[in-house]
């Protein structure tokens, strides 16, 4: 919010830059080294994962991945030629990922839309009971997911019998179950964030001739935009990665979400390690291109508000 | 352009509150510039925002040109408003914030450019135009911020203190800025300001309000010359006028009303005046730049102060005194000498003093 506050207000305009005191830049060096272990420490099981991705399979009860790095000569590719030979088949990879896009990106969509709708509304509207509402909406920040699954499916199943379509197993069926319990966040953080810009913008607005509609568009959602960016990450990394919703919903259905195929590759004995590895790493890869995409948002939407 | 009318406008605000504006009266000329004053609270923003449609009318009317206002939205009043805090939108460019508006009522883009581009070249914001707010100085972002109310050509500027993020310097520039802008367009204006001497100097008229309701309007010299209260007589001039409680004795001829030091000759047209108010206290009023050193003879004010704090101006010093346990201002010649703890006499003449009602605090005038 820094950039609408400091037009409205001039004299917090002035950025205050990090400083800080002697004794911590005196010992950066060691801070530096400190943090770089950590770093390493953190990226082991990654590095690990990459190249367990990168060894034949035979390999696999043979030898510790960390042989790999004094021997290269064993990395090879194939695992990635045989997931991706299996080409579009339901239950192959490439199937699922397609599954996965299909669930996620509608429901990032839907979320980051709605929520800042909705938040527009409770900020900015003037309508009774916005107190209340948003307070329930606080309070359903608290529901686990697992509390709904039962109920939402029986629902399902309700609205199938009435309607001839019964969302249970189906894409919609997950997209609207995530979308729901996505938007209790989604709403509070742009809310929180939107409580940020002055009224003073959207009177200056109004005078000028905008409807709410073009409020929205035109001056709440650009300076809006960080906090949206954030929400649309954190929306899309929950929901690439959940198994839980796709277990109970998609079961039934024969195209599986990356998770779902992942976990489909367990077993008590012998699970296949070179699919697991491979199929994780390329599912680690969109969640990574969104982030990245969207990072220069991401950074100022999680310091929102922090210095006013 | 356009007349603006303020007709019994009430504002109450939901839930039993207080009244913010109380049945205020006012009729505002086309390309009159008009300046609402008080102190803060009084309610002079709320009116103005009630004018330009941010704030719900509890009762009487605004007109602005033939219509009546009161229940269409801002964006429908033809008004351009400019904001304490300037609110631009910190996302646009300067060219954006200004043609946002025109944007909005779907002008073609030449024309938008044009109108633009005089309104940048009228307020020298020219370089600036690719910029964002952000990227401008206070007193530039002030002149976008006029900029976007002028592009628009509205029948009515609303200001609500737009200077008083400015420092001082800047201030007097930008006052004179928007002095020259209204002889220009000759554009009906609407200017909120708690400061008194921004009103005295920029305004056709003064409209004062204290507590939610119109004390007076009229012109800067009316205002200062026949103030209708004792709240307006306080409240405009700098420093304020001084008031001293005096009992009348209804005489006519060679009245003289005395508290302590304080003596004061009536002349004829005064004693008749205070002849209704014969044995009851009445407060006197006389403002500092009016006294002078000295106790000449004739009909006046004379009294004697004790030098507390002084102040030098230059050419002129102002004196806080004590008198009779009261404390009296007075803005006289640098030229006497005078010292803290020196007893001065200080006199004024019989036109310069005013007369109120205790009861009613109205300006007690003759007929």
């Amino acid at each position: 919010m820094s950039t609408a506050s400091a037009v409205a207000t001039p004299a917090a305009s002035k950025q205050r830059t990090l400083r800080f005191p002697q004794w911590i830049r005196r010992g950066r060096p060691v801070l530096n080294i400190v943090l770089a272990v950590i770093a390493i420490f953190w990226l082991v099981p990654t590095i690990g994962l990459v190249i367990i991705s990168l060894r034949p399979e035979s390999l696999f009860g043979q030898s510790g991945w960390w042989t790999a790095l004094t021997a290269p000569a064993q990395l090879t590719i194939s695992n990635y030629q045989a997931l991706f030979g299996q080409g579009f088949a339901a239950g192959g990879l490439l199937d699922s990922l397609v599954t996965s896009a299909l669930i996620t990106i509608p429901t990032t969509i839907l979320v980051t839309v709605l929520a800042s709708l909705s938040a527009y509304s409770l900020v900015f509207g003037r309508w009774r009971g916005r107190t209340v509402v948003l307070l329930l909406i606080v309070g359903l920040l608290v529901v686990p997911i697992q509390v709904a699954l039962i109920p939402v499916s029986q629902l399902y199943k309700a609205f199938g019998s009435v309607t001839g379509f019964n969302p249970f197993g189906t894409i919609p069926g997950v997209i609207i179950f995530h979308v729901a319990f996505g938007l209790p966040f989604g709403i509070f953080l742009m809310r929180n964030f939107y409580m940020g810009i002055p009224k003073d913008l959207l009177e200056a607005g109004r005078i000028d001739g905008a409807g709410e509609w073009k409020l929205f568009r035109r001056v709440v959602l650009p300076l809006g935009l960080p906090a949206a960016a954030s929400l649309a990450i954190f929306q899309f990394i929950w929901v690439w990665n959940d198994l839980l919703v796709a277990l109970v919903f998609l079961a039934s259905n024969p195209h599986q979400t990356l998770t779902l195929f992942l976990y489909g590759q367990t077993r008590f004995f012998a699970s296949n390690y070179w699919i697991i590895s491979t199929g994780a790493m390329i599912s680690v890869l969109p969640p990574l291109i969104v982030f990245l995409s969207f990072q220069r948002y991401f950074v100022r939407g999680v310091l929102a508000g922090a210095v006013k | 352009m356009a007349r603006v009318i303020l007709d019994g406008m009430t504002k109450r605000y939901p839930g039993g509150g207080a009244l913010a504006v109380d049945h205020m009266d006012l009729d505002i000329a086309d390309g009159e510039f008009v300046c609402l004053v008080g102190p803060s609270g009084c309610g002079k923003t709320t009116a103005l925002r009630m004018i330009a449609g941010l704030e719900d009318i509890t009762s009487g009317e605004v007109r602005i040109g033939d219509r009546v206002v009161n229940d269409l939205p801002p964006r429908d009043r033809d008004i351009a408003m400019v904001f304490q805090s300037y609110a631009l939108y910190p996302h646009m460019t300067v060219f954006d914030n200004m043609a946002f508006g025109l944007q909005l009522r779907k002008t073609p883009k030449d024309e938008i450019d044009r109108a633009v581009r005089e309104a940048a070249r009228i307020l020298d914001l020219e370089r600036f135009l690719d910029r964002k707010p952000g990227a401008l100085s206070g007193g530039q972002r002030q002149r976008v911020a006029l900029g976007r109310a002028i592009v628009r050509e509205p029948s009515a500027f609303l200001m609500d203190e737009p200077l008083s993020n400015l420092d001082a310097k800047l201030r007097v520039a930008t006052r004179a800025e928007i002095a020259r802008l209204h002889q220009r367009l000759e554009a009906t204006m609407i200017y909120v300001t708690h400061d008194q001497v921004e009103a005295m100097t920029m305004g056709d008229r003064i409209a004062v309000i204290n507590e939610g309701v119109l004390q007076q309007a009229g012109t800067p010299k009316e205002m200062y010359s026949t103030p209708s209260n004792r709240f307006v007589a306080g409240f405009i001039g700098s420093p304020s006028m001084n008031f001293v409680d005096l009992k009348t004795d209804g005489e006519t001829k060679d009245a003289t009303l005395i508290a302590g030091s304080t003596e004061v000759r009536l002349d004829d047209k005064q004693a008749a005046m205070l002849q209704g108010h014969g044995g009851r206290t009445v407060i006197l009023g006389f403002r500092p730049e009016h006294l002078s050193v000295g106790k000449p003879e004739g009909p006046g004010l004379t009294m004697t102060a004790l030098i507390d704090v002084i102040e030098f101006l230059g050419n002129d010093e102002l004196i806080h005194g004590v008198s009779d346990d009261r404390d009296v201002v007075a803005i006289v010649t640098s030229l006497n000498g005078l010292k803290v703890g020196d007893q001065v006499a200080l006199s004024a003449p019989p036109t310069a003093l005013y007369f109120f009602d205790p009861d009613t605090n109205l300006a007690i005038t003759p007929g």
